[in-house]
């Protein structure tokens, strides 16, 4: 028995040209009972049709302006609605539907404000080398820029309460908005806890995700971020 | 006399631009009213100009001051960098409260 109302635990799902996938995807995460919300970044393929058709109700940026205004951009959204809590959610099918729960039980059972997923401490099988150090080395920068003891800064499943959500403004439309959100998180003074999760690496999403030059366009976007307001 | 006093009142306006853009980046605000104040000094002090070129190891004060302006570009760039953040920020938001108003329910 699950310690949230699933209707009231709204998933937030940032997509961007993910038509071939969506549909399964919003398909899975809506059988298990939860609120959907797709934020379409401005995707040229039918991303916005597939996920309505899968259930979700869907917003669409005129344009595309980075994951981290579309995962903005739904938390606003959960907000205005009776979400008791808002999950993010990536996707390209990466993350397991069923650990959606574990967090959200999370935040009422530790009574913590934000329950962020880790895949080292959970598993992430098929996980290229090169992936696991890139990660491993924004896990230290991140522990030391924020403070937060943290064992996988950059994964996009995270749940938060009403409370949580509202003290989450993120500012760095692309990349960057993964440590921005710690960042916040840190400065909030909110409670929160890590849980494992799984990540279930295919040929798909490591297309689609973040290569390692996009390592040195977050650490630009981070330091332009310091030098205004 | 007459170069140095137009050139005087142009960096004193360069100092006034640094002194209304601080609120919203003082980073470049303070480097703007670094570089115009040595500007105005070096107008007004010449030879200290060629004094201090030659400490730096550049040869002649009018290499300085051609170097420094190389400068006073890059910081004008970086500026223009951050003010176009600035917009992006507008418009997202823009975006987003469009965005939200015409949020599509599920297909049923």
């Amino acid at each position: 028995m699950d310690l949230v109302l699933r209707e009231k635990v709204y998933v937030v799902i940032p997509a961007y040209n993910e038509g071939t996938v969506i549909f399964r995807v919003v398909g899975d995460v809506k059988r298990a009972g939860y609120s959907v919300v797709v934020i379409d970044d401005g995707s040229s393929d039918a991303t916005a049709e597939q996920a309505r058709a899968a259930g979700a109700t869907v917003i669409k940026h005129p344009f595309n302006l980075g994951q981290g205004a579309a995962l903005q951009t739904g938390i606003d959204y959960a907000l205005t609605q009776a979400a008791d809590c808002i999950v993010t959610f990536d996707a390209d099918g990466q993350h397991r539907v069923s650990d959606i729960s574990h967090l959200t039980d999370a935040l009422v059972r530790e009574r913590v404000d934000f329950a962020l997923g880790s895949r080292f401490l959970g598993q992430a099988p098929d996980m290229p080398a090169l992936r696991r150090l890139v990660l491993h080395a924004a896990t230290a920068f991140t522990r030391l820029t924020t403070g937060l003891q943290l064992t996988d800064t950059h994964n996009g499943l995270r749940a938060m309460t009403r409370r949580g959500a509202a003290a989450i403004k993120l500012r760095q439309n692309r990349m960057a908005h993964a440590s921005e959100c710690l960042a916040q998180i840190a400065a909030s003074r909110l409670r929160y806890v890590e849980q494992p999760v799984t990540i279930e690496y295919s040929a798909y999403s490591l297309a689609k995700g973040q290569h390692v030059r996009d390592a040195v366009h977050i650490l630009l976007d981070l330091f332009a971020r310091k030098l205004h307001r | 006399m007459i170069a140095q006093l137009v050139l005087s009142t142009l960096l004193a306006a360069i100092l006034l631009y640094a002194w209304t853009e601080y609120r919203r980046s003082p980073a470049v605000a303070l480097l703007t009213v670094f570089v115009a104040s040595a500007g105005i000094y070096f107008v007004w002090m010449p030879e200290h100009s060629t004094w201090l070129a030659e400490l730096v190891g550049i040869g002649r004060g009018v290499d300085l001051i051609l170097y420094i302006w190389v400068c006073i570009s890059l910081i004008v760039l970086l500026n223009l960098h951050l003010k176009l953040r600035t917009q992006m920020e507008l418009i997202t938001t823009l975006a987003r409260k469009i965005a939200i108003a015409e949020a599509q329910p599920p297909k049923t």
